[in-house]
């Protein structure tokens, strides 16, 4: 534990090869709202927590059986016939406001590769669309939180919402 | 400056709670280098997600490049949050290395976290060469491989096979039940059509334990008989909001259903 606090005072003196916490993401002011703050409790540090810390509940309002349904209403697919996964990582901030997006895009094998610009760019529109997060509390404090959704397609079509 | 203390230390016991460590005996690993390796392992493991603990992990693997677990720890926290290329490298290399003791994780994530059925079941029938009797659990501790297998093979439309695996693996001799075996079974009987066989199994498992998902299918099976069904479907709805249901920390089960689908039976 005490060599935990002695790495991590040192973490931001020396450039590192990791970000402080795996999946961490920056600030981009090119692909970034301006506006987006985080606002975590100062008393944890300002540190942005994993969507599985903490509540052991699903943080959307509705489960995730709502953002299912409100996809099938969007009927997002490809014409192209394409199988692999998109995930879309972001942060859910204190109150509940989304930001600093970020795509992967997957071959079925997990290999880093475009599937189809269009379907991605509106599974990621549609991921920013979402409005139903719900803030955090640790410890009886608001936090800031990493949140992903993985769609995975098949034949063009998103078969499931993960995780 | 105490009071931030106090918080600072209940954020550390907070995320090494939250993370899994598998700790190694290091005495018994051979080699100088290796032991080293097992001790970077065991501290690096404690810090799971922080860039201390992946550089720790770069050490062990350069001191002793053949230490699979450094790879398959070193790949868990990008698994939790969702960096699915990144895993499947260090993983990969994990399983190369050795594959009798991570071919079973490997697998039971590419069910759970992708639901990759067809991987799944290549990796957990090429575990079955390795132990033909038994596969182990899975991660989470719910259910033994083989019935990741029956799931799978569910998912992909074969649930006769399915069936056929779990009622297999209830009759085995020693066998020890996973939390939601008779559930699944009874999906999938249920989904065949075949209810008498569905509802056996959601019997059981009301004895073994009840949640709600449970006794929605229950309900299910009484409403497709034009039997009374409304009182199950009260006590799954109220199961529900008591907090019985199909859990899982990272994902959702298979299988699972919801609070609305209850609402709407």
């Amino acid at each position: 534990m005490l060599s935990f606090a002695l790495v991590s005072c040192q973490t931001e003196k020396t450039a590192k090869k990791y970000p402080n916490t795996v999946g961490d993401i920056e600030f981009d002011e090119k692909l970034d709202d301006a506006d987006f703050k985080k606002c975590g409790s100062e008393k944890w540090g300002h540190f942005s927590f994993q969507y599985y810390q903490g509540s052991k509940e699903y943080g959307y309002k509705g489960e995730k059986i709502a953002i299912v349904e409100k996809l099938k209403k969007e009927n997002i697919y490809s014409e192209n016939k394409i199988d692999g996964y998109i995930t879309v990582r972001f942060l859910v901030n204190c109150e509940g406001k989304t930001g600093l997006f970020r795509l992967q895009h997957m071959s079925p094998d997990l290999k880093e590769t475009v599937l189809d610009e269009e379907l991605e760019n509106r599974l990621l529109q549609f991921t920013k669309s979402l409005d139903g997060w719900m803030p955090k509390e640790i410890k009886g404090l608001k936090v800031d939180y990493y949140q992903y959704l993985t769609y995975k397609i098949e034949n063009g079509k998103v078969s499931e919402v993960l995780p | 400056m105490e009071k931030f203390q106090r918080y600072y230390l209940s954020f550390l016991l907070l995320i090494v709670y939250t993370n899994t460590i598998a700790q190694v005996n290091c005495n018994a690993v051979e080699g100088e280098n290796c032991k080293k390796a097992c001790e970077l392992y065991n501290w690096a493991s404690d810090l799971q997600g922080f860039a201390e603990s992946q550089e720790g992990f770069d050490k062990a693997i350069e001191l002793c490049p053949d230490f699979s677990l450094a790879y398959m720890e070193k790949a868990v926290p990008y698994l939790k949050n969702g960096d699915f290329v990144t895993w499947k490298i260090l993983i990969d290399k994990a399983v190369a290395l050795d594959p009798q003791m991570h071919l079973g994780y490997r697998g039971w994530t590419k069910f759970q976290f992708l639901r990759d059925y067809k991987g799944a079941i290549q990796d957990l029938d090429q575990l079955k060469k390795y132990y033909p009797g038994d596969l182990g659990r899975s991660q989470n501790g719910d259910y033994n491989l083989d019935v990741v297998r029956a799931m799978s093979y569910s998912a992909l439309g074969q649930k006769e096979k399915a069936a056929g695996i779990i009622e297999k693996l209830l009759a085995a001799r020693g066998y020890v039940k996973g939390m939601f075996d008779h559930y699944q079974l009874g999906v999938t009987y249920f989904e065949l059509g075949r209810y008498d066989k569905a509802l056996e199994n959601f019997e059981k498992q009301s004895k073994e334990y009840n949640f709600a998902e449970n006794i929605y299918f229950k309900s299910k099976v009484s409403k497709i008989r034009n039997k009374d069904y409304l009182d199950l479907k009260m006590l799954a709805l109220q199961t529900y909001d008591e907090g019985k249901t199909m859990k899982d920390v990272y994902t959702h089960h298979f299988n699972k259903v919801y609070r609305k689908e209850i609402e709407e039976l």
